[in-house]
């Protein structure tokens, strides 16, 4: 394998691990900010219940994707990119990676520090991560709700991005992550 | 004379051998400082734990005299501590624990058995204003002067309609609420 020539397209794990997690990240964002202006009763309790789970599913598959990822090589950015492209596409990249472990493990902190353990769709209970703590558990939700709007705004960044190298520069980088589709092969 | 002497004697002998064959039941009060009392509820599936800081307890105890044995705690209910000030307050609110209208609850035993792990006792809870039998099972362990009193309890809160609106639902919050007490137990002077 380390010999090969980098692929041209994500294989069928790496799209898996991007769309699935994509769409949780879209589900988790809508029932954080909605549940965040319910009053506090059973209402909002459920809902959080289930951001909690489908969180704490983002943090194993975050978990697993890096594991895969230090192990595959994504294929390479395109030729025409100037080397200030690629290192901005490529530090967006981290900063999707490393929201993707900071926001489920704010979340969790959030939740031991207000001393409502976290289940995972009542199957079990993950351990407190720290003891009840008021001043710790506002400190963390700010930094939940702030890093949300970031990655908010990073993902605006990265939808915009593929359509402009899909439109604009008409090159695969938005195919090659979609699955049933082909990409040419590049010369 | 001579008769009634004999008769009041004979009955004060009585007595006294009815007693030393029974036991009789010594009587504690809990020192509130080192005695403990837990609940542990099932929130959002996940289990929490709580713990009220203000009770008193009464305790009549022997093991060899269980007849007159009578342990009594009353609860009270503003002193709850969930560790979360939202969640204290709402359990404190009209649709939980109504402290406003219940300020304390009450457990008073029955009936006290032996088992083989050491006790169990059936007693009247008031909680919520409703009074229902709960049982408990405990140990009881002379230590100095005093003793060691411990045990658990489940209860489900619904019978006691600890629970309105919204927390009528088992969804969020279970309905089976597990109880953990340890009341260290002095002389009564």
């Amino acid at each position: 394998m380390p010999n090969q020539s980098p692929p041209t397209r994500y294989s069928a794990v790496a799209q898996a691990f991007h769309w699935i997690i994509a769409a949780l990240i879209v589900t988790q964002f809508t029932l954080g900010w909605t549940a965040e202006f319910l009053p506090l009763g059973a209402r909002k309790l459920a809902r959080l219940d289930w951001h909690k789970s489908f969180g704490m599913t983002i943090l194993t598959l975050a978990v697993l994707r890096l594991l895969w990822r230090l192990f595959n090589r994504p294929p390479e950015l395109p030729a025409g990119m100037t080397a200030i492209e690629k290192k901005l596409a490529r530090a967006a990249h981290v900063l999707f990676y490393v929201l993707l472990f900071v926001m489920p493990l704010t979340g969790w902190m959030m939740s031991s520090a207000k001393n409502y353990s976290v289940s995972w769709f009542h199957q079990f209970t993950w351990p407190n991560l720290i003891g009840p703590n008021e001043q710790a558990f506002n400190l963390l939700r700010t930094t939940h709700d702030t890093l949300s709007w970031l990655l908010f705004a990073l993902a605006l960044l990265h939808i915009l991005a593929a359509l402009k190298h899909h439109f604009w520069n008409k090159d695969d980088v938005l195919k090659r992550m979609l699955p049933f589709t082909k990409t040419e092969k590049r010369s | 004379m001579k008769k009634f002497a004999l008769v009041t004697s004979s009955l004060i002998i009585a007595a006294a051998t009815a007693a030393a064959a029974d036991g009789s039941a010594a009587s504690y009060t809990a020192d509130a400082a080192q005695s403990r009392l837990e609940f542990f509820g099932v929130q959002a599936g996940a289990e929490f734990k709580g713990v009220f800081h203000k009770f008193t307890s009464s305790v009549d105890f022997a093991p060899d005299a269980l007849a007159g044995s009578k342990i009594d705690v009353q609860i009270d209910m503003n002193s709850v501590d969930s560790m979360d000030k939202d969640r204290d307050t709402t359990i404190r609110g009209k649709d939980v624990f109504d402290v406003a209208h219940n300020p304390t609850a009450h457990y008073a035993t029955k009936t006290i058995t032996k088992t083989a792990a050491g006790f169990a006792a059936v007693g009247a809870l008031t909680l919520h204003g409703v009074t229902k039998d709960v049982p408990i099972e405990f140990q009881f362990t002379p230590a100095g002067g005093g003793a060691k009193l411990s045990g658990s309890a489940k209860l489900n809160r619904l019978e006691f309609g600890v629970g309105q609106g919204d927390w009528k639902s088992t969804d969020t919050v279970g309905d089976a609420v597990k109880i953990n007490f340890s009341l260290v137990l002095k002389p009564k002077s």
